[in-house]
């Protein structure tokens, strides 16, 4: 690997786009084991996962059995976790992480769905959440170039976790109830999390300090 | 004492504590005047230039100065420029290696290198030099600033990809090299080696084809001035305002013709006597250009050069008596206030926020500044105002979702003033910029969850698939951003004795050609044509507009709140945002595949 002149800039970002990923514990077993051998770029691997499901979530609706959605849903676990902790060297590496993304807010959509209206308010409020730590993976990487401590990502569950426990939740009726605990906790474990980190990084860098660039959107590019 | 009086100058509203960070300036007098001795000492305002810039530099904190002048200028250098240390050296070699020495022994802090001869306003080497978030780089401007003598440089994100000197040309140029260099602590290394590199390069004749390189660009600008005077035409007059505005926007605008830049040549145009002696200053300026070569020696070693932009104020290098007098009228033209305000203004914001909020909220934003106000206060003032939106849009009644719709635009307007209020001040925190961003997103989804609690209807199906189709494009746009950055990061640079910066010459030569190269694929046929369509503002508006960006969004929650409810609003923002998901998907694919 050292024979491959990588610029500074890469060495900086060792793994980008995996760190945008939030993997979980699953997709991270399933990548160990499987992802190595199998000879498709990671982001075909997302797409090839998510795609069941979109068309399954398409074709059924909130009508769908329990038994289909656990099979498309550990479909899905499955392939993109395949695409887990392999760097994607392909033109079309940026497209793994939005499909990994969609996968998993749609999944979590049709699961509280298919226990009844009432759980999709759940759904919106762990969504909420969970997005919160998306973005904040990104603009701390972006802004303070840290990466969030490893316990909060095991507290967080991955994309890949938090369809296994949302499933399990459906399984066992306790939707939405686990959804709204399950967000709760989230919610105060990240802002907790987020405050502290600040704190620290003001403490040892002072307020006034660089910033790499400000486009939080890029719009239009 | 004048410094606790009230202020009166408008600019005053900017933070006036010194820059203590580039302590170190180094300022190279060797271009010469078309009247002889150098063009650093034509006379300004009762000074020179010289000490002008001099004056400038000292209030925004460097502390030591150094000019670098030629032998027979060094008496008259010593005497304009009264307190800095005056280094003299024989030719382009030898500047560069005061360069390289001055790099590596002056005090701790950074360093900005700079041609004597520069006039501009101070708030343009301010915006260098103190702006946090540039790190080492570049005085910039649009393409035809300072043209065509400034060295052309390409950009991409705000990184320099290819740099430009006298004897290197750069293809396909989005701005231009203003002669003003700042290198931080942390890179003063590099420059020493940067120099030195070039100092060893030069130190027994320029390299194999740098010659024909300048004497390609000679042609053209003899063509210019041949032409010109054909035309009766006043060159100066347009040249030194510069008619295309300089900033970021620029790089999205990139000339797409694989054209180099350089006007048209005309090697063997004759020249009445006194275009002739200008073009000769301007030849023999440019092989005393220590400061574009060492620019191109940073770039193309690897090292990440940024861009602050001149936006719209003054800049010019005036070569003789006459372009002294243009000059000193021109810059009586400028309003630096105005022209500071203006240029807060996010370059590349939206249709809507360009065109219906920064044109008032930059004067709340200049408001605030003058009241105190930090950008930070600004932006939870904004978020407190979005929570009361949400908050009205839950009550489900009409009068809530007209009170949310307007509670929701004051809040964007706030959101407008905080970035603008930052740029304006200079205040970036790493902070403020991690907060601005997070809450951009949380009052985004949270005025969605307060919609979907008020709705009669229950929409929270909606409500979901918004928030889940904003989380997506969101992170393809970082994504791709970052695939964009690597790839910039890896991309292998020429090396400096090369003076183009294609892989092969014939490459470059074929770019200088204005024919059409046969072998181009479908996709960047598509490409160029896409971008040649930024050439007409309508079309780049229409393309901005279509990116469904936050401004547009929120105009929309606005509307379709107020007349309709939370389903026509959920139902307008997921056909807005697929439409727009699918446009940059197809521009992002286009881009991906033809490289």
């Amino acid at each position: 690997v050292s024979a491959i002149a990588l610029s500074p800039e890469a060495v900086a970002r060792p793994a980008t786009h995996g760190v945008f990923r939030d993997d979980g514990p699953f997709a991270r077993l399933v990548g160990r084991a499987l992802g190595r051998r199998l000879p498709v770029p990671p982001f075909a691997l997302a797409a090839a996962g998510a795609i069941p499901l979109f068309v399954a979530i398409a074709a059924t609706g909130d009508g769908a059995s329990n038994a289909l959605a656990g099979i498309v849903v550990a479909w899905f676990v499955a392939l993109a976790g395949c695409s887990t902790g392999r760097l994607d060297h392909t033109r079309l590496r940026w497209m793994g992480t939005p499909f990994v993304r969609a996968g998993e807010y749609a999944g979590l959509i049709w699961i509280g769905s298919l226990a009844g209206a009432s759980s999709v308010p759940a759904v919106f409020a762990l969504l909420t959440v969970v997005a919160y730590r998306h973005y904040d993976l990104v603009y701390r990487l972006r802004i303070r170039r840290e990466v969030p401590p490893a316990w909060v990502g095991v507290v967080a569950g991955g994309w890949d976790g938090r369809l296994v426990l949302a499933y399990l939740l459906l399984v066992v009726d306790a939707l939405p109830a686990g959804l709204y605990v399950a967000a709760g906790l989230l919610a105060v474990v990240l802002i907790g999390e987020t405050v502290a980190g600040w704190r620290a990084f003001l403490g040892r860098q002072g307020s006034g300090d660089v910033i790499s660039y400000e486009d939080e959107e890029d719009e239009g590019q | 004492m004048s410094a606790t009086a009230t202020p009166s100058r408008p600019a005053s509203a900017h933070p006036s504590a010194p820059v203590t960070t580039t302590p170190t300036a180094v300022l190279l007098a060797t271009a010469p005047a078309e009247e002889g001795g150098p063009a650093a000492l034509l006379p300004w305002e009762g000074g020179t230039v010289l000490g002008r810039l001099l004056d400038q530099l000292a209030s925004l904190g460097v502390r030591t100065a150094h000019v670098v002048t030629r032998p027979a200028w060094a008496a008259a250098v010593r005497e304009a420029g009264a307190d800095a240390e005056v280094a003299v050296a024989e030719d382009l070699a030898a500047d560069l290696r005061l360069v390289a020495a001055l790099a590596a022994d002056a005090p701790p802090g950074g360093i900005v290198l700079l041609a004597a001869d520069v006039v501009t306003h101070r708030e343009a080497l301010a915006g260098l030099l103190a702006d946090p978030r540039v790190a080492t780089g570049v005085l910039a401007g649009g393409r035809r600033h300072g043209y065509p003598y400034a060295a052309p440089t390409r950009s991409l994100r705000g990184r320099i990809l290819s740099a430009g000197s006298p004897f290197h040309s750069v293809r396909r140029p989005t701005g231009r090299f203003l002669s003003v260099l700042k290198v931080t602590a942390t890179d003063r290394p590099r420059l020493t080696e940067a120099a030195e590199r070039v100092a060893t390069l030069t130190a027994a004749g320029l390299p194999e084809g740098w010659d024909d390189e300048l004497g390609r660009k000679e042609a053209g600008w003899r063509g210019r001035l041949a032409r010109a005077a054909a035309r009766q035409e006043d060159l100066e007059a347009s040249e030194a305002a510069g008619d295309d505005e300089p900033n970021e926007f620029a790089e999205l605008t990139e000339l797409d013709t694989d054209d180099d830049g350089e006007p048209e040549a005309d090697p063997t145009a004759a020249l009445g006597p006194e275009d002739e002696a200008r073009l000769s200053a301007r030849v023999a300026g440019a092989r005393a250009d220590a400061l574009s070569l060492v620019v191109v020696a940073l770039v193309r070693s690897g090292a990440h050069v940024g861009n602050s932009h001149l936006r719209r104020l003054f800049w010019a290098r005036p070569a003789s008596h006459a372009e002294i007098a243009r000059a000193s009228e021109q810059i009586l033209d400028y309003d630096e206030d105005r022209v500071l305000l203006d240029s807060a203004v996010k370059a590349t914001d939206g249709f809507f926020t360009t065109f219906f909020v920064s044109p008032y909220s930059k004067h709340i934003a200049r408001w605030t500044a003058r009241r105190g106000f930090t950008p930070n206060q600004v932006t939870i003032v904004s978020m407190a105002l979005a929570v009361l939106a949400a908050a009205a849009f839950a009550t489900g009644e009409r009068w809530g979702l007209v009170a949310g719709a307007i509670l929701l635009q004051v809040a964007f307007t706030t959101d407008c003033v905080d970035g603008q209020l930052a740029r304006y001040t200079r205040t970036f925190t790493k902070l403020g910029g991690w907060l601005d961003a997070t809450f951009d997103r949380s009052k985004e989804f949270i005025v969605m969850g307060g919609l979907a609690i008020g709705s009669q209807e229950d929409v929270w199906v909606l409500a979901c698939a918004a928030l889940t189709l904003q989380v997506v494009r969101h992170m393809a746009d970082f994504s791709f951003a970052e695939s964009r950055i690597e790839t910039i990061g890896s991309t292998r640079h020429p090396p400096l004795e090369q003076p183009w910066d294609t892989a092969t010459r014939a490459a470059a030569s074929a770019a200088a050609t204005p024919a059409p190269v046969p072998s181009v694929a479908p996709s960047q046929r598509v490409l160029q044509f896409w971008r040649r369509l930024d050439r007409m503002p309508a079309a780049t508006w229409l393309k901005r507009i279509v990116a469904f960006p936050i401004g547009e969004r929120f105009f929309v929650v606005s509307l379709t709140a107020a007349l309709w409810d939370a389903e026509v609003t959920f139902v307008a923002l997921l056909a807005c945002g697929t439409f727009a998901a699918l446009y940059q998907l197809a521009g992002r694919l286009l881009r991906s595949v033809s490289r």
